[in-house]
């Protein structure tokens, strides 16, 4: 297996994969850095790039972005005040006022090395349990699959913050959305309607590219009418100089902490869908639960920062393991890459590491790598990141958009794909003005095809429905969906009970 | 009594999941697949509806336990308007793309919905306005088609 890695490290090493995942990562700091521009939409900036690339550089990019970017929000966090992305909110309650108190190095450094450390921890999960995990895929049948999917969609509807009940229903969009066009099994049209347009169905990206895109982009826009709150600007050039030594030790000598907010952040990853900006703010809360001074969480004590960081870039291993061991998304940046990896024709899975060995450990080389390059940019850029922040959505609204068609386009050269992306996008934006949650329609547009593939596939093989409950692993899944489905029910009444749900909307 | 949002979009998918129920049960069914077609889009249509009823009964119900004049919390101005037009100067892009080429209709594009998020006064600003317009096309189209070989839509106007 380290062999394996030492090839693949050496392999990534070369320029024409170096390269790529270093414009990745920057991009992905960049991108991170920016508020208003989450690391779902850097990537979707980045995916028509990666169609001229070869399935590893493409992937390295990728995997940088999505490393870069669960980093680069926090020098913002600890600067502005603000979250770069989702993923560093927790980081900006004591990054912050660390940085205001006249530490800004130290905030910033104590995020950069708990995301390294905390990658790295991440990404040794990774490794170690990708294989296993797959070949316990492997034995899965049809009844098994169709459950662990319905186990997906049960966790993430539960998750979605505002209602239980649209998060079921935003799922049933995009389990509806995928049923469009010629069924799986005998080529059958439905529901198209008799029109050329929607016969082959809605391609999967540009579905995604429309609903996530627009749904952002247009809910910036939405705000260019607010005043803006005064900017929480510090001295006009902080010296972020600081120990790094003194930094690490802070960080190895809290390893509890250090450990259990990987831990969180690796299982989130792990579960579908949920993604970094759940990892964080979790972990955060443990880390103040387990804590001797709670009180003192939110006044700028490294604590804080540790748990956030490590565990937003934990979540990064945890993510890609789902992805390369079941061919499931672990959130929507997943997603878009396993849309990419579909692109060149490799299909992610539970033979994705034995079959392509290569990429498999390229990706896992990359990722590691991408942690080194992370420390690197942003020891050479924190403070230009500052200056980064001054782009206006003026400028950075059409040139994003410009690749998202791009990104549509290219895919198979026809303008169908682009107008796709135009009709979501205006779908998805309407979704979340009308409070709907995004992820559940993500996995289930995802999911959709492969769920009734395994639904039909298990009923050709043995007829008896009962068998989704009596096998053991499969009826151990349903029962897992319906606890988690029972568990967000009453989560949901205790919620309502004590406050009015919060709207604001989770890309 | 006057429908909320959640009730509105309650009704809305659930008129469009039992229209496409009923058109469910047209599809063909086929030899040696023992469910058809229809089979798994009926179970995903039967729970798209019991979630679109479910919701309108919540959002009813809601309604029903609030007083009816309860002042709605002040909500922060949102440009509309703005999202409105941004979307339809997508809409013409796509609509100009395969007319003028991506190049032409690219630097149209950016440079229009520059202009309504921000509307340039001085000539400096609109100068600076058509240099990121022309330049966003320009560096996209060099790296994508000169680079990395992907092809950008030829308009059939312009033949460019």
């Amino acid at each position: 297996m380290f062999e394996l890695l030492g090839h693949g490290l050496l392999t990534v090493l070369q320029w024409n994969y170096l390269v790529p995942l270093f414009a990745g990562t920057l991009i992905g700091v960049i991108g991170g850095a920016l508020p208003g521009v989450t690391i779902t939409m850097t990537i979707i900036v980045i995916l028509p790039f990666t169609y001229g690339l070869d399935p590893l550089q493409g992937l390295a990019a990728m995997t940088g972005v999505y490393v870069g970017g669960s980093a680069g929000g926090l020098v913002i966090a600890c600067l502005l005040g603000i979250p770069g992305t989702p993923s560093a909110i927790a980081t900006t309650f004591d990054g912050f006022p660390m940085a205001r108190g006249g530490a800004p190095g130290r905030a910033i450094w104590l995020g950069a090395w708990s995301s390294f450390f905390g990658g790295l921890l991440g990404g040794l999960f990774l490794i170690l349990v990708t294989g296993p995990l797959a070949a316990i895929a492997l034995e899965f049948g049809p009844w098994e699959y169709f459950s662990l999917f319905v186990l997906a969609m049960a966790m993430v509807a539960g998750l979605a913050e505002s209602s239980f009940i649209k998060g079921l229903l935003s799922t049933a969009i995009g389990l509806l959305i995928t049923v469009i066009g010629t069924d799986p099994i005998g080529s059958v049209p439905r529901f198209t309607f008799g029109s050329e347009f929607i016969s082959g169905g809605f391609p999967f990206l540009p579905v995604l590219i429309g609903i996530f895109a627009f749904a952002q982009i247009m809910s910036d826009i939405e705000k260019l009418g607010v005043p803006k709150t005064p900017e929480a600007v510090l001295a006009a050039q902080p010296s972020l100089k600081v120990s790094h030594v003194k930094v690490i030790g802070e960080i190895l000598g809290r390893p509890f902490l250090l450990l259990w907010s990987t831990i969180v952040g690796i299982l989130i990853g792990v579960l579908p869908a949920i993604g970094g900006s759940a990892a964080n703010m979790l972990a955060y809360d443990q880390a103040k639960k387990f804590s001797r001074h709670p009180e003192r969480f939110g006044t700028g004590i490294p604590e804080g920062i540790i748990a956030s960081e490590s565990s937003n870039n934990a979540n990064v291993g945890g993510s890609l393991v789902t992805i390369m061991a079941f061919g499931i998304p672990g959130d929507a940046v997943t997603a878009v890459m396993l849309g990419a990896m579909t692109i060149h024709g490799i299909q992610s899975g539970p033979l994705f590491v034995s079959q392509q060995p290569a990429l498999a450990y390229g990706i896992y080389a990359a990722y590691i790598l991408a942690h080194l390059l992370m420390v690197l940019i942003l020891a050479v850029g924190a403070l230009f990141m500052l200056q980064i922040t001054r782009v206006r959505l003026a400028v950075l609204a059409p040139v994003v958009l410009v690749l998202c068609v791009i990104g549509a386009y290219a895919l198979n050269n026809t303008m169908q794909s682009v107008y796709v992306l135009l009709i979501f996008g205006v779908f998805g934006y309407a979704l979340v003005k009308g409070g709907f949650p995004l992820a559940p329609l993500i996995l289930g547009l995802i999911l959709g095809d492969q769920i009734e593939i395994n639904l039909i596939r298990a009923i050709m093989t043995d007829d008896n429905p009962l068998l989704f409950f009596t096998r053991p692993i499969s009826g151990g899944l349903l029962l897992c969906a319906a606890l988690s489905v029972a568990l967000a029910v009453w989560q949901h009444m205790r919620h309502q009970a004590r406050t009015a749900p919060d709207e604001a909307p989770d890309f | 009594m006057r429908l909320g949002r959640d009730s509105f979009a309650g009704l809305i998918f659930l008129a469009v999941s039992l229209a496409l129920l009923v058109q469910s049960f047209g599809l063909p069914q086929l030899p040696l697949v023992p469910v058809g077609p229809g089979f798994y889009p009926r179970i995903v249509l039967i729970f798209m509806a019991v979630t679109s009823a479910t919701l309108i009964v919540q959002d009813l119900l809601a309604r029903r336990a609030e007083p009816a004049d309860v002042p709605a919390p002040a909500q922060p101005q949102r440009a509309y308007g703005l999202v409105a037009l941004a979307f339809v100067i997508v809409a013409l892009y796509l609509v100009l793309l395969p007319l003028l080429g991506y190049r032409i209709a690219t630097v149209l594009f950016v440079a229009a919905l520059q202009a309504i998020l921000e509307k340039p006064t001085t000539w400096r600003q609109w100068a600076v306005l058509a240099a990121i317009a022309i330049g966003t096309s320009a560096v996209t189209y060099l790296v994508f088609e000169r680079y990395l070989s992907v092809l950008l839509p030829r308009g059939s106007w312009t033949n460019w």
